[in-house]
C-alpha cells in the first residue's frame, strides 16, 4: 500500500511539473498550448535515448531532455508568434500529434510503436521496488519544489507582470515599452522547459516510453488539473495536479461498492465522476479552486 | 499465584488477539488481477476477456476453491494506455497483492507493465504479440499465449504462397509488426523470385486513395493486410474502388465481424482472414462458449480463459499463492506427459498425477522465454458477408 501511495504522490509530482509547465505558458502568458504531451514526449525521448542508446549519465539525459523541449518551445513559439486563441491551439495541438507520429516512424531513433525499455532509474536496480518508489518519489517531490519556487518568483518579478499585461492586453503591453515578441518566446521556452523535464522524470521512473503514452488524453488531464486549481496560480497547479491523481486513483476503489456491476460499468463510473467533477468545478467556481491574485510586487512588506 | 495468573492471563490475551491473524492468513482469499482494456481502443474485447477469466474462478470457488481459500478476482482497465495502465498495475500489485497479472492487450501496455510485474515478482500474462515482450528480462515471469508476430506473418506468407501468389503486396499502419512483416515477406519473395513492395500509411485517416494508388503501381496479385479494424475498413473500400482484382488476406482482428457488417459484400468478397485458431472442438471451448454465452469466442478471450487456468493450477501444484509459485511451476502443468486436462476444476483433482492443461486457445505449451509453441491458425474465406473456414495448419 505504501509502495502505491508513494508511486502515485510521483505521479502526481510529474503531473504539477507538466501543471506548473503550462501555468507559465498558458496562465501567465496566455498562450494556449495543446501540443503539452508532445513537449513532454521530446523530454522523455531525448533523456531516454541519451541514456539508453548513449550511455549518458541520467542528470545528463535530463539536462539534454530539458534543453531539447525547451528548445522546440522556443522555436515553435518564434514560428506562431503572429498567432493567437484558436490559431495557435491548432498549430501548437499538430505539433504535439507530429512528435507522436515522427516517434511512431523513426525506428532507427525512437524504436517505432514498440518504445524504448530499460531506460535507467537512479539506483533501481539496488534496490527493492518500495525504496525505489521512495527515492524517486523525493527526487520528484523536491523538483517540484524547485519548480514552484521558480514560478512563484517570475509570477512576483517585473517578467511576470509584463506578462500578465500581455496576456490581458497584448497591444497595451506594446505600446508601454514592453518587447511583446521576446518575452513570449521566453515564456514559451521556459514553460516548455518544465514540461520537458517532467518528460524525462517520467521516462526515468517508468522505465518505458513509447508513442502511445504521449496521447492527447494527457494533454486534457493536464489542463483540468490547471483550470481545476486555478489558472495562473502556481499553488493552483500543483494542487490541480494532485486533484487529478487523486479522482483518477480514488475512483478505483469505488468498485467494490457496486458490486453488481460489470467491469466495463464500473470503469465507465471511473470516467462520468472525473468528467462530473470537472463540470462541477467549472460551474461552481469557474476561476479554479484557487483563483489568481496579482501578488505583491517583490520587496513590499506585509 | 497473581504473578502466575497475570503472566496466565497474558500470555492467553496475546494468544487470542494473534489467533485472528494467524486463521486470516489461512482463510484469506486469494487474488488474481486482471488487466483487460474495458474502455478505449482495446474496449471491444476486454470485457469479455475479464468475464472469461470471472468465470473459470467462479467454477474454481463452487468446486471448494484453491488449497482451501477462496480465489477472488480484482478487474482494473488498461483504458488502452500504458500510462494509465501502468497505475492500474500498481494498484494490483502493492495494494491488493495479486499473484498475477492476466490479460494486457496492446503491446505496449504489456511492455509498460512488464518491469513492475518483474520487479515485484508477480507473474504477468498476456495476450500481446510483439517479438520484444518476451526478450526483455523477465526472468520467467512473463509468458504469452498469443503466437509472436514472427511466426505469425510466416504462417501468412506460406499461406500466400500455397494460394498461387507471384507478385507481393504489404500495406499497412505503423505496428511493432510493420517492419517485421516487410522483411519477412521480402525474404519469401527473394527466395521465390517475386517481387514485393510494400507501404505504411498513417492510420486514423479518412481515405487511402493515394496509399492504393501508390501500392498498385506494382501489380500485386497478391496483398497482405498491416492494419487495425478502423483503418482497414478504409482501405478494403479504397482498394475495391480503385478495380483491384487480385488476392487479400488480413489479420482476424482487422478484418472482424463487424468489418463485415459495415461494408457491402462486394467489397469483402473473397478476402482471406487469418488468426491464431482457438482450439474450436476442444471441451475447453465449449466451457468458454458457455461462460461467455456467445456461439463465437474471439481467440483472446479464449486466451484469457487459459490464463486463469494455469495461474490457478500452477498455484496448486507448488502449494504457494505467489507469483513466484506460478513463474516455477506453470511448465509444470502446462506441458509433458501428465493427464490432459482442459479446466482447472478438474485439474485440481487430478494433479497429484501429474497434469497437462491444453485449453480453449491451444496446447498451451511455452517455450524457455514465454512464447507459445504448437499454435495452431485457420484461415477463413469472406463470402456474401461472412467468413467460413478455408483452410487450418
Amino acid at each position: 500500500m505504501l509502495s502505491y501511495f508513494l508511486a502515485n504522490l510521483t505521479f502526481a509530482g510529474i503531473y504539477a511539473l507538466l501543471a506548473l509547465g503550462l501555468n507559465v505558458i498558458w496562465g501567465m502568458a496566455g498562450m494556449i498550448n495543446l501540443g503539452l504531451a508532445g513537449f513532454f514526449a521530446l523530454g522523455a525521448y531525448a533523456s531516454s535515448i541519451a541514456t539508453v542508446y548513449l550511455e549518458f549519465p541520467i542528470v545528463l539525459g535530463v539536462s539534454l531532455g530539458v534543453m531539447v523541449a525547451a528548445t522546440a518551445g522556443g522555436v515553435l513559439s518564434q514560428l506562431s508568434l503572429n498567432l493567437r486563441g484558436d490559431y495557435l491551439a491548432i498549430v501548437t495541438l499538430g505539433f504535439g500529434e507530429l512528435i507522436r507520429l515522427i516517434a511512431t516512424n523513426e525506428t532507427w531513433l525512437t524504436n517505432g510503436s514498440d518504445g524504448i525499455s530499460g531506460v535507467p532509474g537512479p539506483f533501481r536496480s539496488s534496490l527493492t521496488p518500495l525504496a525505489f518508489n521512495a527515492v524517486a518519489c523525493a527526487l520528484v517531490i523536491s523538483t517540484v519544489l524547485v519548480a514552484w519556487f521558480i514560478s512563484e518568483r517570475i509570477r512576483k518579478a517585473p517578467f511576470g507582470r509584463a506578462l500578465r499585461a500581455i496576456r490581458d492586453d497584448e497591444m497595451a503591453a506594446a505600446v508601454a515599452g514592453k518587447p511583446v515578441r521576446l518575452y513570449k518566446i521566453q515564456a514559451f521556452a521556459i514553460g516548455s522547459a518544465l514540461l520537458g523535464l517532467a518528460g524525462a522524470a517520467y521516462a526515468h521512473f517508468n522505465s518505458y516510453v513509447a508513442p502511445d503514452i504521449f496521447r492527447p488524453l494527457l494533454t486534457i488531464y493536464i489542463f483540468f488539473a490547471l483550470t481545476a486549481g486555478g489558472t495562473g496560480n502556481t499553488l493552483g497547479a500543483v494542487f490541480g495536479a494532485v486533484l487529478v491523481i487523486a479522482l483518477l486513483e480514488g475512483t478505483r476503489f469505488i468498485e467494490p461498492f457496486f458490486e453488481s456491476l460489470s467491469g466495463v460499468q464500473a470503469a465507465s463510473i471511473r470516467e462520468i465522476v472525473i468528467g462530473a467533477t470537472l463540470i462541477f468545478v467549472m460551474r461552481f467556481r469557474p476561476k479554479g479552486i484557487f483563483a489568481e491574485r496579482p501578488p505583491r510586487p517583490l520587496g513590499t512588506s506585509d | 499465584m497473581s504473578i502466575l495468573n497475570r503472566r496466565l492471563f497474558l500470555g492467553a490475551s496475546a494468544a487470542a488477539l494473534a489467533a485472528p491473524s494467524l486463521l486470516g492468513a489461512q482463510t484469506m482469499p486469494i487474488k488474481l488481477g486482471s488487466l483487460t482494456p474495458l474502455t478505449g481502443v482495446g474496449g471491444t474485447y476486454g470485457p469479455s476477456m475479464r468475464d472469461a477469466i470471472s468465470g473459470v474462478i467462479n467454477q474454481v470457488n463452487e468446486a471448494g476453491g484453491l488449497l482451501g481459500r477462496e480465489v477472488v478476482l480484482v478487474s482494473e482497465d488498461t483504458q488502452t494506455s500504458p500510462e494509465a495502465a501502468v497505475r492500474a498495475a500498481r494498484k494490483l500489485i502493492d495494494v491488493d497483492g495479486v499473484a498475477a497479472i492476466l490479460g494486457t492487450w496492446a503491446s505496449s501496455v504489456t511492455t509498460a507493465v512488464a518491469p513492475l510485474a518483474w520487479e515485484s515478482r508477480t507473474m504477468l500474462m498476456c495476450v500481446s504479440g510483439a517479438d520484444s515482450i518476451t526478450q526483455l528480462p523477465h526472468q520467467g515471469f512473463i509468458c504469452r499465449t498469443q503466437p509472436n508476430a514472427e511466426l505469425q506473418i510466416n504462417t501468412a506468407g506460406e499461406f500466400m504462397l500455397r494460394e498461387g501468389a507471384t507478385q507481393l503486396a504489404w500495406i499497412g499502419r505503423q505496428t511493432p509488426f510493420a517492419e517485421l512483416s516487410i522483411h519477412v515477406l521480402e525474404k519469401i519473395a527473394a527466395e521465390n523470385d517475386f517481387g514485393m513492395d510494400s507501404l505504411i500509411y498513417e492510420a486514423d485517416k479518412t481515405t487511402y486513395r493515394s496509399e492504393v494508388d501508390q501500392i498498385l503501381r506494382s501489380n500485386p496479385d497478391f496483398i497482405l493486410l498491416g492494419g487495425y479494424a478502423a483503418d482497414t475498413v478504409v482501405l478494403l473500400r479504397d482498394l475495391w474502388q480503385a478495380g483491384y482484382e487480385g488476392q487479400i488476406v488480413g489479420p482476424a482482428y482487422a478484418v472482424n465481424p463487424s468489418v463485415l457488417d459495415t461494408l457491402p459484400k462486394d467489397v469483402t468478397e473473397g478476402v482471406f482472414t487469418w488468426e491464431g485458431a482457438p482450439a474450436v472442438e476442444s471441451a475447453a471451448y465449449a466451457n468458454v462458449q458457455q461462460i461467455l454465452g456467445v456461439e463465437d469466442v474471439d481467440p483472446y478471450s479464449a486466451q484469457t480463459y487459459d490464463h486463469a487456468n494455469l495461474s490457478i493450477l500452477a498455484m496448486a501444484a507448488g502449494e504457494g499463492t505467489t507469483g513466484d509459485t506460478i513463474q516455477s511451476n506453470l511448465r509444470l502443468i502446462s506441458q509433458g506427459d501428465g493427464a490432459l486436462v482442459d479446466n482447472a476444476v478438474d485439474g485440481l483433482a487430478m494433479l497429484s498425477g501429474g497434469i497437462n492443461y491444453s485449453g480453449a486457445s491451444g496446447p498451451c505449451d511455452f517455450d524457455d522465454i514465454g512464447d507459445i509453441v504448437g499454435t495452431q491458425f485457420v484461415f477463413k474465406l469472406i463470402s456474401n458477408g461472412v467468413a467460413s473456414v478455408h483452410s487450418r495448419t
